[in-house]
């Protein structure tokens, strides 16, 4: 069976449109816990869902890429990752290489270099069009903030304000638990107006959101916290979210590791041979 | 004082990063600096900062030079070599070494840290700019691109009026891309080899040196309707006469 194109691939009713942000966690951040990852590989309505990493905030580092690897290599899934410094690695467009996939993965690291980079390919309107086709887009840290308005990175050293792609309303800080000065200048930000209100989520926690409307609020970790924060006629209105902790029975992910699947993937190969697609 | 000339010396591949005995090129290049000790900064963007490239550039220039990097990735972890302000740190150098790896990687990120007018300044006040492939695309007007599907033209920071195509014999089909974009309407430029440096004070192509023997460059121009490739001529770096007239040519005459 061949790989959806973006002319297979219709736009979705915008309810239909998935993004799933996470504060910190996941295969770069927590390598012995799965939760989050399984979480990723539940969203999509495929059994088994092609997912594509951009490490690209990173500068595409190989440790990243080998973690992407290690993490889903042995997942019912078909991983993939983009490397926008060793393109000789890809020679395919890179939207037709986007709308293949399932899941978009992006990594943590410099959210201004990860979005300059971005559009000086043009992935930033590719990605645009990948969510409006219904393909999940998932991050972490620079790689969850580039969804919203704003986001507050560390690309340059000390904590400052970015604008974001504006798929999602509103502005997103992460690390809250982890890098905690990232919090009170954030906080400064949307006083001040400079920002619109938003989350701060802290290492672990992951939002899901359903078009431009949060759903669900997720964590790998116990005690880990998110917090919505607005100005509202100059007043600052903090509210605590407590997300709902994966990997308790109400809500495991129906992704993730399957020994049956995996055996017939095997089959699979076997019965590919040579042949297969993927070199 | 008397003012430096803009230089660069822009290498179709080559240098410390890709060669085993690449330290003709370098030589080269260093010698162009009129210092003993010479400030060499490495900017290993196009690689994504990779750590690999970092050392072996603090091996091939930390013996005889002052030697630091900046990486544009690393600077919220403290390990970006350089953590003050960028600009007063590039503008101090002798000689701004660009590493090689994707050319609009690296211009999109430079852009986003200011980087690209950082460097348009340092080239005009005479610190030397040079580097392999990215490195040398990044200096001109247009440059080929040979990644992901068709090849195509894209900007570079235009210090240079042409165009410049690199690996020009590492790779058969170059040779035809180039001709066809530069018969489609890019401006035209400078086609260079592996191990081969185009070196220009100002605008103008003052040399053409290479660490091999039969390194190559060619200027590819529409003419008439048609391409015409000129062969230029270039002198090889290994020649034992080569060696006294490398050491400090005399650029304060030419004009910038």
């Amino acid at each position: 069976m061949s790989s959806p194109t973006a002319a297979e691939r219709p736009i979705v009713a915008p309810e239909d449109r998935t993004i799933f942000a996470m504060g910190g966690g996941g295969f770069t951040m927590e390598p012995a816990n799965p939760l989050l990852d399984d979480y990723v590989l539940s969203l999509p309505a495929s059994r088994e869902p092609r997912i594509l990493f951009l490490p690209t905030a990173s500068g595409d580092t190989t440790p990243h890429i080998n973690a992407f690897k290690e993490r889903f290599g042995g997942r019912t899934c078909v991983p993939e990752h983009l490397s926008l410094f060793r393109l000789r690695e890809t020679p395919r467009p890179l939207r037709e290489i986007v709308m293949e996939q399932d899941v978009v993965y992006v990594g943590g690291g410099s959210m201004r270099n990860l979005l300059a980079i971005w559009t000086a390919h043009g992935l930033d309107g590719i990605l645009l069009e990948a969510w409006e086709r219904g393909i999940v887009l998932a991050g972490l840290s620079a790689g969850a903030m580039c969804w919203f308005q704003a986001g507050v990175t560390r690309s340059s050293g000390p904590p400052e304000a970015l604008e974001g792609l504006g798929l999602l309303d509103g502005s997103l800080s992460v690390h809250a638990d982890g890098e905690p000065e990232r919090l009170p200048y954030w906080l400064t930000m949307i006083r001040n107006g400079e920002i619109p209100g938003g989350w701060a989520l802290d290492d672990g926690v992951g939002l899901l959101f359903r078009g431009r409307t949060l759903d669900r609020v997720v964590s790998s970790r116990p005690g880990a916290e998110a917090q919505r924060v607005d100005a509202i006629a100059g007043e600052m209105v903090r509210k605590r979210i407590l997300p709902e902790l994966l990997g308790s029975r109400a809500t495991d992910p129906l992704g993730g590791y399957d020994e049956a699947v995996e055996e017939l993937r095997r089959v699979h190969r076997l019965r590919r041979g040579t042949g297969g697609r993927r070199s | 004082m008397a003012t430096r000339p803009p230089q660069i010396v822009a290498l179709g591949g080559g240098g410390f990063s890709m060669e085993k005995e690449g330290s003709l090129l370098d030589d080269y290049i260093l010698s162009l600096l009129d210092t003993d000790r010479p400030r060499v900064c490495f900017l290993p963007t196009a690689s994504g900062d990779a750590d690999h490239y970092v050392v072996r550039f603090y091996r091939r220039f930390s013996p005889g030079c002052d030697a630091s990097h900046l990486s544009l990735f690393r600077r919220d972890q403290g390990t970006g070599g350089v953590e003050d302000d960028l600009a007063a740190h590039l503008l101090s150098q002798d000689l701004i070494y660009v590493g090689g790896g994707n050319m609009l990687s690296m211009i999109g990120a430079w852009r986003a840290h200011g980087l690209d007018s950082i460097l348009r300044r340092a080239w005009r006040r005479g610190i030397v700019v040079c580097g392999p492939s990215a490195g040398s695309l990044c200096w001109f007007e247009q440059a080929l691109s040979a990644f992901h599907g068709a090849p195509r033209p894209v900007r570079g920071l235009g210090l240079l009026p042409y165009s410049n195509c690199v690996h020009y014999d590492a790779e058969p089909a170059r040779r035809e891309e180039y001709h066809r974009a530069v018969a489609d309407g890019m401006t035209g430029g400078y086609a260079v080899e592996d191990g081969v440096g185009l070196h220009f004070v100002g605008t103008r192509l003052q040399r053409v040196v290479s660490s091999r023997p039969d390194g190559r460059a060619f200027l590819v121009e529409r003419h008439r309707g048609r391409i015409r490739e000129a062969g230029l001529q270039a002198e090889y770096l290994g020649d034992p006469a080569f060696a006294s007239i490398a050491r400090r040519p005399e650029l304060a005459e030419v004009a910038a």
